[in-house]
């Protein structure tokens, strides 16, 4: 068989001008995974905050991989209280932004909570956004109205919300917080770890999580009591405001 | 002997695999690798754990095979391997289809930010028609305008 080697040195420069042309593109222009909302304040000074609940000697950390226009993360809200109500003093949670670009209006809502985040007042936002998931995700326009009353209603300074919203050094520590997920394989919100071990949707959550908590806590294992109809885990980024259903969250 | 007009046609057809595919490629190279793991991961049969080795490695494949097609270096080669990627997809939309009972409104074929938006049901038809074309080219042995024709 008789070999073309110049045949094979064109493929070669062939596949490497691709290649390093796609990368030259990618950094030039790159594409916002989501669109901040532009404001014309002023932007305030932006240093990064971790959004713990419950105490820091906690023998139980976990930490949530969540998105806020997801109905899996919403729905698994309740039993993440449920496990603070039967675990105090034991628990403690840090929420990590992994806003999916699918949901539209998902980067408007973690901006939102971000900013709310540097107030001091992120966990009372993050029950409103949740508790109010499906007032405001099907909105047709970005929901900017709903996230800006529910900070005034929880007596944020509005001037500070208003510049944080239009900074895109906020909506980058977002994304480099998702990144931190994406790192470890997140692939489906909300998704949950203690320690190495994960918990997806509210399904494992439920039926494995709680269980988890009492080995560390040193408890007897409780019986698992399964439901078939748990809503499954978001498909991450999706190209959807998701629709809640049987079997998971589905493009509309 | 092949007639003048189907060689036309199968230059036609090259050129229509080719940018289909380069450009399908492209349009998620240029995005975050999250979108196209979320368009995957719509199709509740693929595996979580290998969505994210697949999101990284499609893309690539798509383009560096669509635009070899396109200027038409290793014609058979890279139409045996875009209509071995065709045929996939068709597999997988049906088997989604039969095994889920739903799919996802939009194919995820192409970037969030691309211009074309094609629901499954439509990916099929035209991934079937390149799945024709792509294996008439790969039987082809002269390829009209293309790179291999300088190097025999």
């Amino acid at each position: 068989m008789k070999i073309n080697f110049r045949s094979i040195r064109v493929g070669i420069l062939l596949t490497a001008l691709l290649v390093t042309s796609v990368l030259v593109l990618r950094q030039h222009r790159q594409v916002p995974a989501t669109k901040v909302p532009a404001a014309p304040v002023a932007a305030v000074p932006f240093a990064p905050l971790a959004k713990v609940k419950g105490p820091d000697n906690a023998p139980v950390k976990i930490v949530e991989y969540s998105d806020f226009e997801c109905p899996s993360c919403r729905v698994v809200q309740e039993y993440v209280t449920e496990l603070f109500k039967n675990y105090p003093g034991q628990i403690q949670l840090t929420f990590r932004h992994f806003p999916l670009t699918s949901h539209k209006w998902s980067a408007y809502a973690h901006q939102a909570a971000e900013c709310m985040n540097l107030q001091g007042k992120f966990w009372p936002y993050h029950d409103i956004l949740y508790g109010k998931q499906n007032q405001w995700s099907v909105a047709l326009t970005p929901p900017l109205e709903f996230l800006t009353q529910s900070a005034q209603g929880l007596g944020a300074n509005m001037d500070l919300f208003a510049g944080c919203m239009a900074d895109v050094a906020v909506t980058r520590e977002i994304y480099a917080e998702k990144e931190t997920g994406t790192v470890v394989q997140v692939n489906a919100t909300p998704t949950f770890f203690i320690g190495e071990e994960r918990f997806v949707g509210p399904k494992e959550v439920k039926e494995r999580m709680e269980n988890a908590i009492r080995k560390i806590v040193g408890l007897p294992a409780k019986p698992v009591v399964v439901e078939p109809s748990t809503p499954a885990p978001a498909a991450p980024l999706a190209q959807v405001a998701a629709i809640p259903s049987a079997a998971g969250e589905k493009k509309p | 002997m092949m007639q003048e007009k189907s060689y036309k046609i199968l230059f036609l057809g090259r050129m229509f695999l080719g940018l289909v595919f380069a450009y399908s490629g492209y349009t998620k190279l240029m995005e975050p690798v999250e979108n196209f793991q979320g368009a995957m991961a719509a199709y509740e049969i693929i595996p979580y754990g290998v969505i994210p080795l697949l999101a990284r490695i499609i893309p690539w494949i798509e383009f560096v095979f669509g635009v070899f097609l396109l200027v038409g270096y290793m014609p058979r080669v890279s139409a045996a391997v875009l209509a071995m990627m065709s045929w996939s997809f068709v597999l997988l939309i049906l088997a989604t289809r039969f095994m889920t009972g739903a799919l996802p409104a939009d194919c995820g074929c192409f970037g969030e930010g691309s211009l074309l938006h094609f629901s499954p049901v439509q990916v099929v038809c035209m991934d079937l028609i390149n799945v024709f074309v792509g294996i008439r080219l790969a039987l082809l042995k002269d390829h009209p305008f293309s790179f291999s024709a300088f190097f025999k």
